[in-house]
């Protein structure tokens, strides 16, 4: 239950910030590009439905957690699920931060430069992809905690390990979401400047998202270890 | 439950590796990707310093990375050594 309501409760944190930051960007662009704005609205509500993804993440490890069969299970279930609301809860703060700060990018690039409206929506849409990659490494965990075949005698290693486990994916998430988001937010509000640096940008920027991901993966490796160490 | 002293603090050493890892990968993250972003925005600049802003790009992110390899190591020093 309290694994529960870390999950959809952070994963909302997350999802709000980044989608507000969308929106407000949005209206600082209309703002001064009033006919833009079917244009603008049609990128803000994309880029939105994409940092909403972490939050519907979160949701769906909540309704696993609150609906699932929990009687007959070993204690130790108790803390795998609260490890595993943390892990997806945490998360999708970064992942919802990090793909909402493209799509602001994107509007602002919009009202820039409105005729290369469609490489920017597609290089947002990269960018978000690949700061969301982190939020589905918290899924993982958080399915492997749900679903685990765990022992039945309740120790205090074991459970310090799973707990941990959530904390480490789901603090380690938040980081290269936001990180990769910012890089992204960046490329593609520079591609409405230049245009023609479209492939030269894509690279630097999956370049610089990959070195970023790497905490992330460090964080994948640290917390399958204490999932599955004896 | 019966928690003895060992298995405490086999299982804090667990405990503490998650937050190692969990918290100190945050700030490299971050910091990795405002890097990326601002060589970005200096690439959407002047195009024909790529190359430079790129080494540039990779030389800070991977001094600001250090900080999460060191949070590897402690990890898997509390899993791994810690008895």
């Amino acid at each position: 239950m309290l694994g529960a309501g870390f999950s959809v409760g952070f994963a909302a944190i997350g999802a709000a910030i980044g989608e507000g930051y969308a929106a407000g960007r949005a209206n600082e662009v209309l703002s001064y590009r009033p006919r833009l704005a079917g244009e603008i609205l049609k990128t803000m509500l994309v880029g939105q439905a994409v940092a909403e993804t972490a939050g519907i993440f979160g949701l769906v490890i909540a309704m696993l957690l609150l609906f699932g069969p929990s009687s007959g299970k070993p204690l130790l279930t108790a803390w795998a699920y609260l490890g595993a609301g943390l892990s997806m809860g945490l998360s999708a703060i970064g992942c919802g931060v990090g793909s909402g700060l493209p799509a602001g990018g994107a509007c602002m690039g919009i009202g820039r430069q409105p005729a290369v409206a469609g490489p920017i929506t597609t290089l947002m849409l990269i960018g978000a992809g690949v700061s969301q990659s982190t939020a589905i490494y918290g899924f993982l965990i958080a399915l492997l905690l749900l679903f685990k075949q765990l022992p039945e005698a309740m120790t205090f290693p074991g459970l310090c390990g799973l707990l941990g486990a959530g904390l480490a994916m789901g603090f380690g998430a938040i980081g290269p979401g936001i990180g990769e988001g910012i890089a992204a937010e960046n490329a593609v509000y520079q591609i409405a400047r230049n245009p023609e640096n479209t492939a030269l940008m894509t690279r630097t920027m999956l370049v610089g998202q990959a070195v970023a991901e790497s905490t992330g993966i460090y964080s994948l490796v640290v917390a399958l270890l204490l999932i599955f160490l004896k | 439950m019966e928690i003895s002293g060992a298995d405490f603090i086999r299982g804090l050493a667990l405990l503490g590796a998650g937050l190692a890892m969990g918290l100190g990968a945050i700030g490299p993250g971050v910091g990795e990707g405002f890097a990326a972003g601002k060589a970005c925005e200096a690439i959407g600049r002047r195009p024909e310093e790529a190359g430079l802003l790129t080494r540039t790009m990779l030389v800070g992110q991977a001094v600001s990375e250090s900080t999460g390899i060191y949070s590897l190591v402690v990890a898997l020093l509390l899993m791994f050594v810690v008895k």
